[in-house]
């Protein structure tokens, strides 16, 4: 009996150790190995190339400062070539293989939803810092986070607002991709204009992701004779279908998605970018005269020279803003963070940002979305600028984590 | 309700997407007709033709058009280059066995090119971009009309090259028996070798007409599977019916996109591909195959 007793508490003894270093996985005495992964290849690239990179930028400045509590991070990425199986695979490598002690996704919602299940199963902390599918913070995760990016139903709410309240359109016409972004985005303005306005968008038509010809969509949304047309997508799609419905003789205002606000999107549409309106989700964008931003920008382009118009982009801001907000829960983690410590420092970050080139993020026990704030921006003489526009409908999503 | 008017827009619009099918359908009939090998790295010399096009469209102070030369001749060499370095050496080998190399040599490609540009989209100028043109009811790009002049005029050379010349001429006579043309003195490897270079210069030719239009990033030259359909249609060994099936796809998608929308855009087209080859297998210009038992 006695032996049993003994050989009871070692195996208890044993499954605790197993525990604390489940626990520990990822972290060394000199590194904290930090799993990402995103598109770098594709027709969505400028997603996962921009994360990767501010995430490096933000990276190579932390460890050149001391690192974390005295350890350096390390990133291990991963390309999902946004695609939910292969972003599931890239998680389960990044977990199970490479032994991370969180993730850092900077995936597309595409390729975000295809990890979440198993990201909650694994219980490792992933911190996403574009996707807006609602999945990742609504049904709530204690393990999972939203940084640069909020909820698809809120940019409902806004977009919904702006274009009746600002652009004065009652008949709206909705062209979106058919993958998992853009179609949230179609949903959440076409759930939204009817419940807030009663509106109903007079046609919508979708297409393919990397489609190169919009002939047939436009022809229809001319057809329906609307105000306004709101196009959810990549910016490359965007700069076609753009083009060719100026070509067609569509000269309605164009209200475009959170991904196109950006230099990017004006580099490819070019002329036919001006006047297009949307949200920004950064206080400041790539190429606006603010001193900081002009300052990082330097500094960006001096780790990455060679690019092309259009980067840095807005993923490169977010990321870079969303690793230090990381790599500051970490730091608050203490200096033998583990997963539960995680989770309560950066549930204790409040207001926190790098510099003014970032919006402050906050969580909560009660919410994980860091940013609620989006800035209404429109393209005048090849550029966005803000609108100064705010909402004054009350919001129905944030009453959720008030 | 579909006016006359919307009908026709549609056709313009699905003749021009068709007339980049047609250019790499051509340039995929041209070295199976010479060497009987089926290039899958077809798509990606479309994407090493932009590529080549951005180097030298950034780095030396060049007119439009004498990029556009340079680049046909520089992607030229390319089509030499792989032709000795990689086919000629398994030529022998089962048919099978060069697809799959010629896949393999796509995958280099476009790697190579991610090593160095990685998936972003760079911008480039043509001089003929420009405000929509109207041409009664309709609207026309002139880019699009660019595209269908090129390949209009790129036919008519062809067709010129292979009646006039004398080298054109072997190239048909080793397409149709490269033994007996071995025998009456033409060098076959000669031949196999400028079929390669001449394909590698369409790809080119396309990649310049797309890259105005969408930028340009390693995708730019993903068409392969819709020019393989473009001359399967036409009958694969015919350099209209490559045209032609180019043509009839591009429109038939933009029509089954405005009819049934983004969902079944890109399956009633190949719905209608097997219909057609159910009751016309060679496809639509494509000779039936003899051979003496």
């Amino acid at each position: 009996m006695r032996g049993r007793g003994i050989c009871a508490i070692a195996l208890g003894a044993l499954m605790g150790l197993a525990g604390i270093a489940r626990g520990e996985q990822g972290v060394t005495g000199t590194t904290i190995e930090i799993g990402a992964f995103g598109p770098i290849t594709g027709p969505a690239a400028y997603i996962g190339l921009g994360g990767r990179d501010g995430a490096n930028l933000a990276i190579k400045e932390i460890n050149a400062a001391g690192g974390v509590n005295g350890r350096k991070l390390v990133l291990h990425f991963e390309d999902d070539g946004h695609s939910p199986t292969k972003a599931l695979a890239a998680v389960k490598k990044l977990v199970d293989e490479d032994h991370v002690f969180a993730i850092f996704c900077v995936a597309g919602s595409n390729g975000t939803i295809g990890s979440i299940d198993y990201v909650k199963e694994s219980g490792r902390v992933m911190y996403v810092s574009f996707a807006s599918a609602p999945g990742v913070t609504w049904p709530f995760a204690r393990n999972l986070f939203r940084g640069g990016t909020t909820e698809v139903p809120r940019y409902g709410e806004l977009y919904a607002e702006f274009i009746a309240d600002r652009m004065q359109a009652q008949k709206i016409a909705i062209i979106s991709g058919r993958e998992e972004y853009p179609k949230n985005e179609g949903d959440a303005l076409t759930k939204q204009l009817q419940s807030w306005f009663n509106i109903t968008p007079v046609v919508r038509v979708e297409f393919n992701i990397g489609d190169k010809d919009f002939t047939s969509q436009l022809l229809q949304v001319q057809q329906a004779q609307p105000q306004a047309i709101a196009f959810f997508g990549n910016p490359a799609e965007a700069a076609i279908a753009m083009r060719q419905a100026r070509e067609l003789g569509l000269n309605q205002p164009f209200f475009v998605g959170v991904t196109m606000v950006d230099q990017n999107f004006i580099a490819a549409a070019r002329q036919t970018a001006e006047g297009a309106s949307g949200f920004a989700l950064v206080p400041l964008l790539p190429g606006s005269d603010d001193a900081t931003l002009k300052a990082w920008e330097a500094k960006w382009k001096l780790e990455y020279p060679n690019l092309p118009a259009g980067r840095p982009n807005i993923f490169d801001l977010l990321s870079y803003g969303d690793m230090y907000v990381l790599a500051e829960g970490l730091q608050r983690a203490g200096p033998d963070p583990t997963t539960d410590k995680l989770i309560a420092a950066l549930e204790g970050i409040k207001d926190y940002r790098v510099s003014g080139i970032a919006t402050p993020r906050t969580f909560t026990p009660k919410h994980h979305i860091g940013n609620l704030q989006l800035v209404a921006m429109q393209v005048k003489n090849g550029q966005w600028v803000p609108l100064g526009w705010e909402g004054k409908h009350p919001s129905d999503i944030l009453k959720r984590y008030q | 309700m579909m006016t006359w008017q919307t009908a026709l827009q549609l056709a313009v619009s699905g003749l021009s997407v068709g007339s980049i099918y047609a250019l790499v359908a051509l340039a995929l009939v041209i070295p199976f007709k010479a060497s009987g090998v089926l290039n899958f790295a077809q798509g990606e010399m479309v994407t090493l033709g932009a590529y080549i096009g951005l180097v030298l469209s950034t780095s030396l102070p060049l007119p439009f058009l004498a990029v556009a030369v340079l680049t046909v001749i520089i992607a030229g060499a390319f089509g030499v280059l792989i032709e000795r370095l990689f086919i000629r050496p398994i030529v022998a080998a089962p048919e099978f066995t060069l697809v799959i190399a010629t896949f393999a040599i796509g995958l280099i490609i476009k790697a190579a090119i991610r090593l160095h540009w990685q998936d972003n989209t760079y911008p480039f100028d043509a001089p003929y971009a420009g405000p929509a043109l109207a041409v009664g009811p309709l609207r026309v790009n002139p880019s699009y009309l660019v595209i269908i002049a090129c390949l209009a005029a790129l036919v008519g050379a062809l067709v010129a090259f292979f009646r006039v010349t004398k080298f054109g001429k072997a190239m048909r006579a080793v397409a149709i028996d490269p033994r007996a043309a071995r025998l009456m003195g033409i060098r076959v490897e000669s031949i196999f070798m400028s079929a390669w270079a001449l394909a590698a210069g369409i790809g080119a030719v396309a990649g310049l007409l797309l890259a105005p239009l969408i930028g340009i990033n390693p995708e730019i030259g993903q068409l392969i599977v819709k020019a393989l359909v473009a001359a399967v249609i036409g009958g694969f060994t015919s350099l209209g019916g490559a045209v032609a099936g180019g043509l009839l796809l591009g429109v038939l998608e933009t029509f089954c996109g405005a009819f049934f929308g983004a969902t079944l855009k890109n399956i009633v087209p190949f719905g209608i591909l097997i219909l057609l080859l159910l009751l016309k297998p060679q496809g639509l210009f494509g000779g039936s195959l003899q051979q003496r038992v």
